[in-house]
């Protein structure tokens, strides 16, 4: 806007008021002349105005990087900040994602995956400083399938050489245990539904630990596991009250929600306790079920060593399993008899007695599933060399006949 | 050539392993001259003895093969009998025979008659643990082959019966054939790729019956560079194995990734080969140009997989 008076140097009335960083000037128009510096205006409204400049947009910082960079940049920071993250953890994933964006595999993907990149590097940096975060947490917030930020992250972890660190199952027990609405009373929770929250987060952790002793972690999602004994602990604690409530209504009450697997591991921990249980001398004489295993959990869980060692054979303890003799655990080295490596398949865990001890062994080795065994190459396989001739009618086989040629013509006309 | 002549004695069935009925031996016989000894002394219990192969080669390049045949990799024998039938078989190439060492060098044995060693192994020199005595299981070989000639995709799956074609959503006719079972993608410039054999030598049947196919459609077709690009193997080693721990110990090589896979995938380094080590125990190999990668890399792993046996 013009203001009046005239510039010094040249005499020019075209006076313009231009700020420059966060000062405002009287600058003149045709010989660039500052007349005044500060502010030009006293009135105290118009100061309330004035905004700070921030650094990154005053320098030319902004203008180097591409458009594109700069939004993914800002996304990173986004999701930081929705995360709660500390500030250490988006420096360095910001410079995560400038570094893999410069990489030629990612330079070019659609810019779906440049934000699925975003949410990849902050998911490793989490990673790297042991912040329990899962994928699927990050894949909700990106609004993205899970099968595509599995790609994404794998090549990322591959182009960048990116050692990740395991996710630590006792943080995740925490944070997840975090988003569970039990531990403050609420109108929709019936009070002997309330629970104290150290005791809670000490018992999962207990029964997580316990099935990660049991193989049932190894290989398996972690948050249904979690969930799952997150119930039976929460169950334990007061089951009176509690035994009647079922996994579903307790996860809704949790705010949490229901992954399908989880049913099945809550089954896979309790035929583990109720092994347990059986050990437990004063147990012997009560039918232990399903649902009455639970009000001893935490017994079960105070003598965990004694009773796994017990219930379960570990490895070389082959001659408690009550097996056909000349049959070897899986878990066992190879007896004199080497024929028995042959029968040790895991089906063996089937033709358990009732009561005996069972190997302690993955589940998926305990319940192989049916699988269609391809046929072994047999000898005449085996004599193939590759350069046998090939005989006309062999081939001739493949090839269609004129009137079947006729009839595939007239066929694909009326489709 | 100071190559080692063996054969797996296990061909057919473990219990027999000098059946010599083979018809392999009596080209062996022919091309190289050897006589095979029966070995004197054999343990009684006898593994699965395997020899590492090298890649499928044509009549051309047999000689400059043969000469590689130093490198392949050594087998060790246990005293243990795997109930591997299957692994045993061995899919020789007439033209292309691999012999590495078969004992862990009994000096002597190698001095004293140059040219060859005796067929097996005169007794397992180290114990049963240093030797995993399984053997992988080759369950996919992935090759190409160029037919050379411009081909019309349209034509082809007219007048074939196994053909597929829907350039919609691929560019590439799809065949099959019953013998080797096999799958091939036929592209409009002429190459081809195959998968699906489960040998290096039925691969390349294979190969050859789809190029006659598409010759006896009309097209001048050939058979030039021939080359396994992949090969998948598997193996169980039968006992289950702490995953946690493996990439915790091995983290440079290993990516556990419960949430996304249930396996852990291990990336060796040499030889390259990528494997997937499941909980079960059951491990798969690929990335393998050549079927000795896939023994070596299966031998180099398992006395690591041995040492989480009993960490539980």
């Amino acid at each position: 806007m013009a203001a009046r008076g005239s510039c010094p140097g040249c005499g020019s009335t075209a006076l313009v008021e231009d700020a420059h960083y966060a000062q405002q000037q009287l600058v003149c128009a045709a010989c660039g002349c500052v007349l005044a510096e500060g502010l030009l205006t006293t009135t105290y409204a118009e100061e309330e105005h004035l905004r700070e400049v921030a650094y990154s947009q005053s320098t030319g910082q902004k203008e180097q990087l591409s458009r594109c960079l700069q939004r993914g940049i800002r996304r990173v920071q986004d999701l930081c900040k929705v995360l709660q993250l500390p500030m250490v953890f988006e420096e360095t994933a910001v410079s995560y994602f400038q570094r893999a964006l410069q990489h030629p595999s990612f330079h070019l993907v659609s810019l779906e995956k440049k934000e699925l990149l975003g949410g990849c590097c902050i998911f490793v940096t989490c990673r790297q400083h042991n912040w329990p975060l899962t994928m699927g947490t990050i894949c909700s917030l990106l609004y993205v399938k899970q099968e595509l930020f599995a790609s994404v992250y794998l090549s990322l972890q591959k182009e960048l050489g990116l050692s990740v660190p395991a996710l630590s199952l006792g943080d995740l027990v925490k944070t997840h245990l975090n988003s569970f609405r039990l531990f403050q009373h609420a109108a929709n929770v019936p009070a002997p539904f309330v629970e104290d929250k150290e005791k809670m987060v000490a018992r999962t952790m207990q029964i997580v630990e316990l099935a990660s002793e049991t193989w049932l972690v190894t290989g398996r999602h972690p948050i249904p596991i979690v969930t799952a004994a997150a119930f039976l602990s929460w169950q334990s604690l007061q089951p009176a009250a509690r035994l009647t409530c079922t996994f579903a209504r307790f996860c809704k009450l949790a705010g949490v929600d229901l992954p399908p697997p989880a049913h099945l591991r809550l089954k896979e921990l309790l035929e583990i306790l109720l092994r347990m249980a059986s050990q437990l001398a004063w147990l012997r004489v009560f039918n232990i079920d399903k649902k009455t295993v639970v009000k001893h959990i935490g017994d079960l869980l105070q003598h965990r060593i004694f009773l796994l060692k017990n219930a379960f054979c570990l490895g070389d303890e082959e001659e408690q399993c009550a097996m056909a003799p000349g049959e070897g655990s899986p878990g066992s080295p190879p007896a004199a008899g080497g024929a028995a490596q042959e029968e040790g398949r895991p089906s063996e865990g089937k033709r358990q007695h009732e009561g005996g001890p069972r190997p302690l062994l993955p589940p998926c080795l305990i319940n192989p599933r049916k699988r269609l065994r391809t046929a072994a190459p047999s000898a005449s396989d085996s004599a193939i060399t590759g350069d046998e001739p090939i005989s006309d009618s062999e081939i001739e086989q493949y090839l269609r006949d004129p009137e079947e040629i006729r009839a595939f013509r007239k066929a694909k006309a009326w489709l | 050539f100071k190559d080692d002549l063996s054969t797996s004695p296990q061909l057919f069935t473990p219990m027999s392993p000098y059946d010599v009925d083979l018809p392999i031996q009596s080209t062996e016989d022919v091309l190289f001259g050897s006589q095979f000894n029966q070995p004197k002394e054999l343990p009684a219990d006898f593994s699965s003895v395997d020899l590492s192969f090298l890649p499928d080669i044509t009549q051309d390049s047999k000689e400059q093969n043969l000469s590689e045949a130093g490198h392949d990799m050594q087998k060790e024998f246990d005293g243990s009998i795997s109930s591997r039938n299957e692994d045993s078989s061995i899919f020789m190439d007439e033209s292309s025979l691999s012999y590495p060492d078969a004992t862990r060098p009994s000096p002597e044995a190698s001095g004293v008659c140059p040219p060859l060693t005796p067929m097996t192994p005169m007794t397992p020199v180290t114990p049963a643990s240093e030797s995993s005595g399984i053997v992988p299981q080759l369950q996919n070989i992935v090759s190409t082959v160029n037919l050379a000639c411009k081909l019309d995709l349209k034509n082809i799956a007219l007048h074939a019966r196994n053909a597929e074609y829907n350039p919609k959503r691929f560019a590439a006719v799809i065949m099959r054939i019953r013998e080797p079972r096999t799958t091939a993608l036929i592209f409009s410039s002429g190459k081809m790729v195959c998968t699906g054999a489960k040998s290096e030598e039925q691969s390349r049947l294979a190969a050859r019956k789809y190029a006659r196919v598409v010759q006896k459609l009309g097209f001048p077709a050939k058979f030039l560079d021939f080359k396994i690009q992949n090969m998948v193997g598997s193996c169980d080693v039968r006992f289950p194995i702490r995953l946690e721990g493996l990439v915790l110990t091995h983290q440079q090589f290993s990516s556990y990734e419960p949430e996304l896979f249930p396996g852990l995938i291990y990336r060796m380094v040499k030889p390259r080969i990528v494997l997937l080590i499941f909980v079960s125990g059951k491990v798969v190999l690929t990335g393998a140009k050549e079927r000795s990668e896939i023994y070596e890399a299966f031998e180099n792993i398992y006395p690591i997989l041995k040492g989480f046996k009993k960490a539980s």
